[in-house]
């Protein structure tokens, strides 16, 4: 992302391309049990992406020998799908990238979820994205935190996700996707609510280690705007009055 | 089971020849050409269609490609898996194929681009969520969203993404009506339930005058009952033409 | 009643509060799970993975049948099993029963006891967070549900559901699905009653009792005790309805 630096101006009079202030969010919207069948499940819609995500379990653990007698294994699958961009059909199925963001949001949940008190057994967190603009595996986060408390696993704390980056020089909350392919640098950030721990760290480009500090107060202030936005989400689903059903 | 619906009536209290309740949502999709959710019950399958500069097949040199994929999405039911596709999948996907191709409702020989190249045309169907019969969902949703498909701008052999020339303009709408004979009775849009029961699965795709598909599954029947299958898919089918047309 | 949606990592009281799907974390109890608190500071679940307790009474399907005894299908990731030895029916497969937890061993294998066979009929799975709610205080709303639909009906703590093939099943699941989308509201069984009135009229059909049950007397898993408050006061007094998930 660095190599093309400045060919395509990401910020011109002190806003973003897409008229956003820094520390301004892209439209966010969560959506909780559109997934019937499944256990539990969650849609969001930030900026142009959309991905739903459906948990299922504790179930039995396939392979059997897979299992651990002490916890449950908690598997996920981050899946892109190939019409989820502007480019060509892409290939279907799990690819290096997919392997990768697939095992960082597992290790995000690792330290959330309650698992000793299911030994033998999986839950598994499926996660598709079905159109992608920047900022998907910080959304399949934010998104599978719903889901998972949709599905009543016991969870020590909720999390929530967003990336800062550098775009024209300027540290900015939330990188679309422009911001991201032209940008210098991309951090993103999974904070547990209560206790905010960061449960998944990963950066590219380069930063200044004020340039890092900044970014975590920043990603910490907008895991709070986050955070109301799953809150919200799931209290409208547990009030929800009768006819009111989701539209995709 | 079977003790209720000697009565006439289904667990869920839909009459035998009763779809659930339909639904269309185009457009869904930004990224891809064209899209469109179909629902019918809780049966979820969308369909998004993507159109790229291929090459054509030896033996049609100038036609263009229509390439149908399906994925059963794990989150889609507890008894689908992650992995390579497996029967079900392959066979939703080539029912609708040949639901679409036979119905000729694309103009592949309009797909000619130049020398070596053609449009290829691909329409991806993902189940999302499977409360019985997604075949039925899914050709609902791929037909809405081949009318929901934008043509792209071709220049100097290449597509201009983002720019469009038009609309594909589907000149027939297929659909597939699925129905399985339990006893003397076809109940039509089998829920996962009456799916567990079923004897003989038959799916029939329409257009308004032809018959554009059939696949039977588990199971045997009768040419009359067959016929009485081709009469309810009709009749079922002009429904969801309908709803399409919307 | 004022009643506030909490999620998962949120405080419920200071101290250690030994209530099922909380933790405690040196001196204060977080939910574990999505949940409310009414304005007593009751902490009653609106989801949870159910695990079973010796005790509960479950609804489950025979799958295998063996020399030792019979596997049972539960909706949990390991079945249960009927030792041969404690039963004096020969079951067959795919016979439905209703039994109670005899034993639950560390890596979550059952034992079941005190069986008894369902006539023919139908399973559904409903969340078992709201098992409670379906059963109703002294079993009310289950009594509604029997008079009005003229069959009879078992609940299990384990969230599995068996009904008669003699009731009205259609207005059985309409109901039945009120009872879960309205979980979390008062006056239910009210509100029920008069739903249940508007479909067949002010007379009750067949009266439960007038049905064969194979010498069987009615028996439900934990229901509502107390006042109408929701399905909390039920859950936190039970012995048989999970337990906390200790420090974490």
């Amino acid at each position: 992302m660095a190599s093309s630096e400045s060919k395509v101006p990401l910020i011109i009079d002190g806003r973003r391309t897409d008229g956003r202030d820094m520390e301004d969010l892209r439209a966010l919207r969560v959506e909780v049990g559109v997934i019937p069948e499944a256990d539990g499940s969650a849609y969001i819609e930030w900026g142009g992406n959309k991905i739903v995500c459906g948990v299922y379990g504790p179930r039995e653990c396939i392979p059997r020998h897979g299992a651990s007698p002490y916890h449950a294994l908690i598997k996920c699958r981050y899946m892109m799908s190939p019409f989820a961009s502007l480019e060509e059909h892409s290939r279907s199925g799990p690819s290096r990238r997919s392997t990768e963001l697939s095992k960082v949001i597992r290790e995000v949940f690792e330290n959330l979820i309650i698992a000793e008190k299911f030994p033998n057994t999986q839950i598994d967190v499926y996660i598709d994205v079905l159109q992608a603009d920047g900022g998907t595996r910080t959304a399949s986060v934010t998104v599978a935190a719903v889901a998972l408390a949709n599905a009543g696993i016991p969870m020590k704390d909720m999390v929530s996700a967003v990336a800062v980056g550098k775009a024209g020089g300027m540290l900015a909350l939330d990188l679309n996707k422009i911001e991201d392919n032209f940008g210098q640098s991309d951090m993103p950030l999974a904070i547990s609510h209560r206790d905010k721990r960061l449960l998944l760290v990963q950066m590219d480009g380069l930063l200044t280690r004020e340039e890092v500090a900044t970014i975590l107060e920043m990603a910490e202030r907008g895991c709070d705007k986050v955070h109301e936005v799953q809150a919200d989400a799931l209290k409208r689903f547990y009030q929800k009055g009768e006819g009111e059903t989701f539209k995709w | 089971m079977n003790g209720t619906l000697a009565k006439g009536v289904r667990f869920d209290g839909r009459r035998f020849d009763e779809y659930r309740p339909i639904e269309v949502q185009k457009g869904v999709i930004k990224t891809a050409e064209g899209s469109a959710m179909g629902k019918i019950g809780e049966t979820l399958v969308l369909v998004a269609t993507k159109i790229d500069i291929v090459k054509p097949f030896a033996d049609r040199p100038r036609e263009g490609v229509m390439v149908t994929n399906s994925e059963l999405l794990p989150l889609a039911s507890p008894g689908f898996e992650p992995g390579p596709p497996n029967e079900d999948s392959i066979e939703v996907a080539r029912v609708v194929d040949r639901a679409l191709r036979s119905a000729e409702c694309v103009d592949l020989g309009s797909f000619f681009v130049e020398e070596d190249k053609v449009l290829g045309l691909y329409v991806d169907l993902y189940v999302m969520n499977h409360a019985g019969n997604f075949t039925d969902a899914a050709t609902l949703a791929a037909t809405a969203a081949l009318m929901d498909t934008k043509m792209p701008k071709v220049e100097n052999g290449k597509i201009i993404r983002g720019e469009y020339t038009g609309m594909l303009n589907p000149t027939k709408l297929p659909v597939t009506t699925t129905m399985i004979k339990v006893g003397d009775n076809w109940l039509i849009d089998p829920s996962r339930d009456e799916e567990r029961v079923l004897e003989t699965a038959l799916t029939i795709g329409t257009t308004e005058e032809h018959v554009c598909a059939m696949q039977k599954g588990k199971g045997s029947l009768s040419k009359d009952e067959l016929m009485t299958a081709i009469d309810i898919a009709f009749k079922r089918g002009d429904d969801i033409r309908n709803i399409l047309k919307g | 009643m004022e009643r506030r949606i909490i999620l998962p990592g949120e405080k419920i009281a200071e101290g250690r509060l030994s209530a099922p799907n909380t933790y405690y974390d040196g001196a204060v109890t977080y939910a574990a799970v999505i949940g409310m608190v009414d304005d007593e500071g009751r902490y009653i679940p609106l989801e949870n993975r159910y695990r079973p307790a010796v005790g509960d009474v479950v609804v489950g399907m025979v799958t295998d049948v063996r020399h030792a005894g019979y596997e049972v299908e539960l909706n949990l990731p390991h079945g249960g099993f009927i030792p041969t030895r404690d039963v004096r029916l020969t079951l067959q497969l795919g016979d439905f029963v209703i039994c109670r937890v005899k034993m639950v061993n560390e890596v979550g294998d059952v034992d079941l006891g005190e069986v008894r066979r369902l006539p023919k009929g139908k399973i559904i799975e409903f969340p078992s967070a709201k098992v409670p709610r379906l059963i109703g205080k002294k079993s009310s709303m289950i009594g509604l549900l029997k008079d009005y639909t003229g069959g009879d009906i078992m609940v299990g703590n384990n969230g599995y559901v068996w009904m008669s093939e003699k009731s009205d099943m259609p207005l059985l699941l309409k109901a039945i699905a009120m009872i879960e989308r309205k979980a979390h509201k008062s006056g239910l069984t009210d509100e029920i009653a008069n739903f249940l009135r508007s479909q067949v009229g002010d007379k009750p059909r067949t009266p439960a009792g007038g049905e064969p049950q194979e010498g069987m007397e009615p028996e439900v898993g934990q229901g509502e005790s107390g006042e109408e408050t929701g399905y909390g006061s039920g859950q936190s007094e039970s012995e048989s309805s999970g337990d906390n998930y200790g420090q974490q």
